[in-house]
């Protein structure tokens, strides 16, 4: 009787051990996707595929460019389809992405390089991009972007 | 008489649950613009403990020239800063609440003084907070100067 009131008392440790592992490995998970949704997100803007970029982001998506520009997702939208914009080399470098359950925060250095109105032009910039879970999709709720000048 | 005391006593624990779900969500915007505003005041102060409490140990931040720095990186930089803002205001703030994450998002103007001038800076911020250990904490900020 002793041995077995024992077992139940040290019981909930078998559990202990194993709730930050699973956690571990769905945050993991969750750190994977968001990342290939970066890398989607670019190739979309390269190829821009406006419908494919529409489906990355919330409704209430805040975008903020890198001149302080705000805008929602239809103007985020609209503005990556200007005829005028060209962007040939589009790539993000330095990624980490950072899980807290249901959101995902990503940093990186984001690189663009194309033409504008017919002049080239050459961007490097740090982004925070922040995604959550909706109904298991993953979704860009806000990103924003600051020219490093260092 | 046993089982239904210990059934009451879980139907009384799932509604605190459920009741601490609720006031998360229905509180959630003005709790962080609250702690916004001291984050202003103790950063102007250069008061690194009040602003270690508002920040998670994952912090990531994003300054106006594109350096990344670590929670430890951005305090340092507080504690040693030569001179403090006179005035640092956040006029307009928006914020949106996701479930136990909430985005924040606005202008700011700061005015200090360099080697005796009046400086002024405007910029554009998001703030990423998530609610963890019953707190809401900042994991991730960002500045953007305003360039047109």
């Amino acid at each position: 009787m002793k041995s077995i009131k024992i077992a139940l008392y040290f019981f909930p440790l078998l559990f202990a051990g194993r709730v930050p592992a699973q956690a571990n490995t769905s945050a993991q998970a969750a750190e994977s996707t968001v990342l290939m949704l970066e890398n989607a997100w670019n190739q979309a803007l390269r190829l821009g595929e406006s419908k494919a970029l529409q489906e990355l982001f919330v409704d209430g998506l805040v975008y903020i460019d890198y001149d302080g520009k705000i805008m929602n997702k239809g103007q985020y939208l609209a503005h990556v389809q200007t005829p005028l914009l060209h962007p040939e080399f589009v790539v993000s470098e330095s990624m980490r992405a950072h899980a807290y359950g249901d959101s995902v925060v990503v940093t990186g250095v984001y690189r663009e390089k194309g033409t504008k109105n017919g002049q080239p032009y050459a961007l490097r910039e740090r982004f925070v991009d922040t995604w959550i879970q909706q109904k298991g999709t993953w979704l860009c709720v806000s990103s924003q972007s600051t020219l490093i000048s260092h | 008489m046993g089982k239904r005391v210990i059934g009451w006593g879980i139907l009384y624990f799932l509604t605190l649950l459920a009741g601490a779900q609720e006031d998360v969500r229905q509180n959630a915007g003005s709790k962080i613009l609250a702690v916004e505003s001291v984050w202003n005041q103790a950063e102007a102060r250069g008061d690194i403990k009040a602003l270690s409490l508002i920040f998670d140990e994952s912090l990531v931040y994003v300054d106006e020239d594109g350096t990344l720095l670590t929670k430890a990186q951005f305090l340092a930089r507080v504690k040693s800063a030569g001179s403090r803002p006179q005035s640092l205001v956040t006029p307009d703030m928006n914020v949106q609440v996701y479930g136990e994450t909430a985005v924040v998002s606005g202008t700011y103007h700061v005015i200090e003084v360099e080697k005796g001038k009046p400086l002024q800076r405007n910029g554009r911020f998001t703030d990423i907070w998530i609610y963890r250990f019953g707190v809401w904490l900042c994991v991730a900020a960002q500045a953007t100067p305003i360039s047109r």
